[in-house]
């Protein structure tokens, strides 16, 4: 299909008529500015195409605000050696015209026809969609969806293969991938992905296993239903027979029996017993005679037995008395020395009091003269202290006074020292006759003065001289002369002295009578340390306490005996000896009497006992007694012994007639009447709870309740069935189309595979990019990069989008299809090299297809090899 | 002229399975109607007795609704009835009659047949010989002892039992429950009901199976009457007359289809059948695309015509011609596929999935064709 001529009116800014006129048949760079139209001419070939002409839904196509327009597009171009000329308009003038060669269509029919052609749909309301351009869709495209290839890919779809049907074959199928997918999701409403059932048909095989598992119990209701009713059969039979023979009253006889003979044999066990108890009496009896006999006979021997006793009694009590003279002696013994050494004690005492008596007299006496000298010597060592005390008095002075006495002539010497040194000199060695006054003093003779103040000089006859001596230390030190004079004048005067060498005498008094003070005051205290009055005072008492020892001595008596006796320590030991034997012997004197009163008590009662016994061993009535006992005995040896016979008879009897054996008997009978009893009672009883039992269950209708529910199951069996046949079927269906369908694909892959990479190889030499099922670029590779198409960068993913629509058209063209080719203002997110490659490979299309390439930088696109078609001239051009 | 109505296996309380829920129900119903038939046809022909001979209920535990509907339905004749147990309602220490006795549904003119002996209903003078099944099986022949039964002067002898008649049935039906075939003659009898067959069968002139009154099985033998039987004395040879009592037709038909004729004669019959039919079908052979349609067509009118109407055609193969195909318009790839299913069902052995599949993509097409041509 080569467009050849292009001519629009009151479309969009084409208000007037434009002619696009001398298209080539390969490529064609049409340019023009921004706003020039160009993107208006690309829209105005897609609405002579897509758009139906009665559309009302391409408003904008009217020039802006002229709602009069009729937008027209007329088309000229050639397709398999015949030309086309289409005429359509919209809104104001709906109409669709259309030539071929010869033929002419219109209105729907020419739509049809073109459609055909193109391989595209219309849609069946308002603007054509992007999912309706179909073929056109993949080769014409708008500006900036170059790298969308997927959608119009999918778009194409059907049309694309059924357009490639004449290269494959009659294999590609009208709506056949709408096909899949109602079978898919017929299929998946019964199967999961991986063909379990799910849904209804999922829901079917459970209630299935549901019915039964119901059906299962029911049927075992149903058996044991039946195993009751046949037991019932049974048990009534055993029941009516068993109440027909009634075994239990035989039993019952046989145990009457039994017990009556029981009954003897107790009746004979009592007898026995009786007979025991009476001979038990018997023996009773005969062991109190045998003790009665025993006791009588044994009088004498008891008798020799208390009449030993008395004499061992008799004896000791002997013993005991012959003890007593010796006792006696021994207490009396030991009272005399006790007496005797309580005598030596109080001797001891009184010689031992009168020696301490003398010894303190002696004392005393001594003390006394002691004391008496001490008080002698103290009163003159008082005196001697009283004089010292009178000279201090005398010649008290004080030490310090007198020392700063002589502190005060020293420096006072010291100082007329010093002012002489610096007193002027006055020497005078005068004629004796003549005479000086010097300060109204004469001076005669030989001399010198030392003169310190201003002084008058008077020489007679001559007159005065004044003499003032010089510097002002000699006043000051006249000053200090003066003062210290003045001083030493009152500290004589305050110590009462005249010179310093008195107060030193003084002062030396003074310490001497100190000394003397204190040394007499040491001797006192040495003879009366607490003082005189005390030491008076003890003369006194030691005088008084001799008075007293005197007295006390001349009071006490003077013993006899002064010899032999002993001191008073060994004579209290002795005395407290005696006393403890006396001690001893009063408490052996009052055990002795003790045991001799009991011995003789002791004999006194064997005495007694065995008079009693010797009187009664003699009595009458004794004898008589012996004599019964012994009658008695005899005749109860003789009752015992028909006794015993008879109970050995009796227990033989007994013996033999088993009553063990009876017993059991007894309870065998007994027992087999309560079962047979207890058997035919729980017959009857079963009986009852079985008819319960089996009308309860037989009013549930079982065996009626399992029919229903088996035709139940057979229902969901028979539905379950249906499904799992449709579920097959449906399984195979999808399988084998999807299986076809890929065939298909495949053999159509190949041939756009071989396209692709001659595109590609001009690109990216090393690259490969794969189609898939779809027939879409897929994988993409280049050395070790490897990824989807979609994952490139926008430019690349645009070259490949070009790459692959180019391809597509290649397949088309083989298929002897229509290949128009329209890029609007594509590739302009390539850099120069890239645009370079795509440039050759656009040339190269070019051989096989007309390309209308529209851009608004025709600078880019100088290199292209073809003239340049320039709308905005073109507008001119028309105009 | 003593007469009295001879009827049997009844089989009350049996549901249908292979039925539609609804279809099954009113099977049921129509056993409760046939014996309101009897009752109706046993006045109507001033009837003495109605001989239930066996199988009144189809097991022991019925629902108790079912208990009473069934003596309910009886109404319509006052005479006596005599109702004799059969192998599914043996008379058991517990039965289905105990439980009627307990529930007291048993009318006073309805004799159960419990023990073996003779009942003899005096104002009709006919002595009933009965021989009640007491056990669900049993192997000896029940209806010996009746040469030992005495029935008064002047009253007929009429022998009721329930089982096999020896040597003359097919040997599908069990051999329990043996019958002498010689009984009417060894016993003295003047009639002989018997039971547990369910087409009506003669057996000699005196000896007679009556079927069951509603037919309630497919395998086609005589089902659906109930006998009218007059004896004009003791010992005279009794006139039989056969009644039809069923209202459903029970129908079963294995057809094989090869050309379209089959097909057209098929529907042809189906047209011909009556309203109360029950039908089973089962069609073999292979039909066209177009054929299939038809026959479709044709089954979903009659389903809604008859009371059920099944069809298996899972042995019918889908052989889609050419021109089916062209006009499904199946081309391309799914072309190929109708043609691989084509194959595939006249390849291998039954292959359902095939057929259902083709069925399945026929049915998708056509669907298409149809929104296409709209």
């Amino acid at each position: 299909m080569k467009l050849q001529r292009m001519r629009i009116e009151q479309l969009r800014q084409f208000r007037k008529p434009f002619v696009l006129d001398h298209l080539q048949p390969g490529l064609n760079l049409i340019h023009g500015p921004n706003e020039s139209g160009k993107s208006t001419l690309v829209r105005a070939i897609r609405a002579a195409f897509f758009e139906r002409y009665r559309s009302t839904a391409v408003d904008d196509l009217r020039p802006w605000g002229d709602s009069a327009a009729a937008p027209t597009v007329e088309l000229d171009f050639e397709h398999e050696n015949r030309n086309w000329h289409l005429t359509k308009s919209f809104l104001q003038r709906k109409r669709c015209d259309l030539t071929v060669g010869t033929e002419t269509y219109s209105e729907d029919d020419a739509e049809e026809k073109l459609a055909e052609l193109l391989g595209y749909q219309y849609p069946k309301r308002g603007a054509s969609k992007a999912e309706h351009w179909g073929i056109p869709g993949l080769l014409w495209v708008e500006q900036g969806t170059g790298q969308d290839i997927e959608q119009a890919i999918e778009h194409a779809g059907d049309h694309l293969k059924s357009a490639l049907n004449s290269m494959v074959g009659e294999v590609a199928s009208s709506g056949g991938d709408d096909l899949i997918e109602t079978v898919r999701s017929q299929r998946d409403t019964l199967l999961t992905g991986t063909g379990k059932p799910r849904g209804d048909y999922l829901k079917l095989e459970k209630d299935r296993a549901q019915y039964e598992a119901e059906i299962q119990e029911l049927k075992e209701r149903v058996h044991k239903y039946q195993e009751q009713v046949d037991r019932l059969g049974k048990l009534a039979q055993d029941y009516d027979q068993a109440e027909a023979e009634r075994p239990w009253e035989e039993a019952q006889r046989q145990l009457e029996q039994a017990r009556t003979r029981y009954q003897q044999v107790e009746r004979l066990e009592q007898q026995q017993a009786q007979e025991k108890a009476t001979f038990a009496q018997l023996q009773q009896n005969h062991r109190l005679l045998q003790q009665n006999k025993e006791h009588l006979e044994g009088l004498s021997r008891q008798l020799e037995g208390r009449k030993g006793e008395l004499d061992r009694a008799e004896r000791d009590l002997a013993t005991a008395q012959a003890q007593t003279p010796m006792i006696a002696g021994r207490l009396q013994e030991a009272r005399t020395a006790y007496e005797q050494a309580e005598k030596q004690r109080k001797l001891a005492g009184l010689l031992q009091t009168r020696e301490r008596l003398e010894q303190d007299a002696r004392r005393l006496e001594q003390q006394k003269q002691l004391l008496t000298q001490n008080l002698a010597k103290a009163k003159d060592y008082h005196q001697q202290l009283e004089q010292a005390r009178q000279q201090a008095r005398d010649n008290r002075i004080d030490s310090g006074a007198v020392k700063k006495l002589k502190a005060t002539a020293n420096q006072l010497n010291e100082e007329t020292i010093r002012s002489r040194t610096i007193a002027t000199r006055l020497n005078w060695q005068l004629e004796a006759s003549a005479s000086l006054t010097l300060n109204n003093e004469p001076l005669t003779g030989q001399g010198e003065q030392q003169l310190l103040e201003e002084s008058t000089l008077v020489i007679p006859g001559v007159g005065t001289l004044g003499i003032t001596p010089g510097g002002e230390e000699l006043a000051s030190t006249r000053r200090k002369l003066k003062t210290l004079e003045d001083s030493f004048a009152e500290q004589l005067k305050t110590l009462s002295v005249t010179s310093v060498e008195q107060a030193e005498d003084r002062l030396s008094a003074f310490e001497s009578a100190g000394r003397a003070q204190k040394h007499a005051e040491d001797l006192l205290k040495s003879v009366a340390p607490a003082g005189i009055e005390q030491l008076v005072s003890e003369q006194s008492e030691a005088e008084s306490g001799l008075e007293k020892a005197r007295s006390q001595l001349q009071a006490t008596p003077e013993p006899e005996q002064k010899e032999n006796v002993p001191a008073l320590e060994e004579a209290e030991a002795a005395f407290v000896q005696a006393g403890n034997e006396l001690d001893k012997a009063e408490s052996d004197e009052r055990e002795h009497q003790s045991t001799l009163s009991t011995l003789k008590q002791a004999r006194d009662n064997a005495k007694t006992e065995w008079q009693r016994l010797a009187d009664e061993e003699q009595s009458p009535e004794r004898q008589q007694q012996l004599q019964q006992i012994n009658t008695d005995l005899a005749n109860l040896e003789k009752q015992q012994a028909e006794l015993q016979a008879s109970l050995e008879r009796r227990e033989r009897e007994i013996r033999e007639a088993r009553p063990d054996f009876l017993k059991q008997d007894i309870e065998r009978y007994q027992n087999a009447v309560n079962h047979l009893r207890q058997a035919q009672e729980n017959r009857g009883r079963e009986l009852r709870d079985i008819k319960v039992r089996l009308e309860a269950w037989g009013a549930e209708g079982l065996e009626e309740q399992l029919n229903e529910k088996e035709a139940e199951l057979d229902q969901c069996n028979r539905r379950y069935q249906e499904l799992h046949r449709r579920a097959q079927a449906l399984d195979l269906l999808l399988t084998l189309l999807t299986e076809k369908r890929q065939a298909l694909t495949r053999r159509l892959q190949a041939p756009l595979q071989k396209h692709l990479n001659h595109y590609l190889s001009v690109l990216f030499p090393e690259a490969s990019l794969e189609v898939d099922e779809q027939l879409r670029p897929g994988k993409f590779s280049r050395g070790t990069e490897l990824g989807q198409i979609t994952e490139l960068s926008f430019g690349a993913r645009e070259q490949m989008g070009l790459i692959s629509r180019l391809a597509y058209a290649d397949l088309l063209r083989e298929a002897g299809r229509p290949t128009l080719v329209i890029l609007d203002d594509t590739l302009v997110h390539s850099d120069s090299d890239r645009l370079e490659d795509m440039k050759r490979i656009l040339f190269d299309a070019a051989s096989r297809h007309q390309i209308l390439l529209f851009t608004c930088h025709p600078e880019k696109w100088q290199d292209l090899g073809v003239p340049p078609l320039d709308i905005q001239a073109s507008k001119e051009q028309g105009a | 002229m003593p007469t009295f109505l001879h009827t049997a296996d009844w089989q009350m309380g049996r549901a249908f399975t292979r039925f539609d829920t609804e279809d099954g129900a009113a099977l049921v119903e129509a056993r409760f109607e046939a014996i309101e038939k009897l009752a109706e046809l046993a006045s109507e022909h001033q009837c003495d007795a109605v001989l239930v001979a066996g199988d009144v209920f189809d097991a022991q535990t019925v629902s108790d609704r079912t208990i009473r509907r069934v003596f309910n339905a009886t109404k319509g004749f006052a005479g006596p009835w005599v109702m004799l147990p059969g192998n599914h309602d043996a008379a058991l220490a517990e039965s289905v009659w105990t439980r009627a006795q307990r529930l007291g549904a048993v009318p006073e003119n309805v004799h159960l047949s419990l023990q073996p002996g003779v009942i003899n209903l005096d104002p009709q003078r006919l002595s009933i010989l009965c021989a009640p099944l007491t056990q669900r099986h049993t192997y000896g022949d029940l209806t010996e002892p009746f040469t030992g039964y005495e029935s008064p002067e002047g009253f007929l002898r009429i022998g009721l039992a329930h089982g096999s008649v020896q040597g003359l049935l097919p040997d599908e039906i069990d051999s329990t429950n043996p019958i002498a075939p010689n009984r009417a003659e060894a016993s003295r009898l003047d009639y002989l009901a018997l039971g547990d067959w369910h087409g009506t069968k003669q057996i000699d002139e005196r000896t007679w199976y009556s079927g069951t009154p509603e037919p309630e099985r497919f395998r086609n033998n005589e089902a659906g009457n109930a006998l009218i039987v007059e004896v004009p004395e003791a010992g005279a040879t009794p006139t039989v007359t056969r009644i039809p009592t069923g209202r459903y037709q029970w129908h079963q038909w294995r057809e094989t289809l090869a050309v379209q004729s089959d097909l057209d004669q098929l529907l042809e019959r189906l047209n011909a059948l009556p309203e109360f039919a029950v039908v089973d079908l089962r069609l073999e052979g292979s039909i066209t695309l177009a054929g299939e349609e038809t026959l479709l067509k044709a089954l979903s009118v009659a389903e809604a015509r008859f009371r059920s109407l099944r069809c298996e055609r899972s042995g019918l193969q889908l052989a889609p011609t050419d021109e089916d195909i062209a006009a499904l318009k199946a081309d391309g790839y799914v072309g190929e596929v109708v043609e691989s299913l084509r194959e595939r069902q006249q390849e291998g052995a039954q292959d359902d999935a095939a057929r259902d599949a083709l069925a399945i993509l026929a049915g998708l097409l056509r669907e298409r064709e149809q929104e296409a041509s709209q």
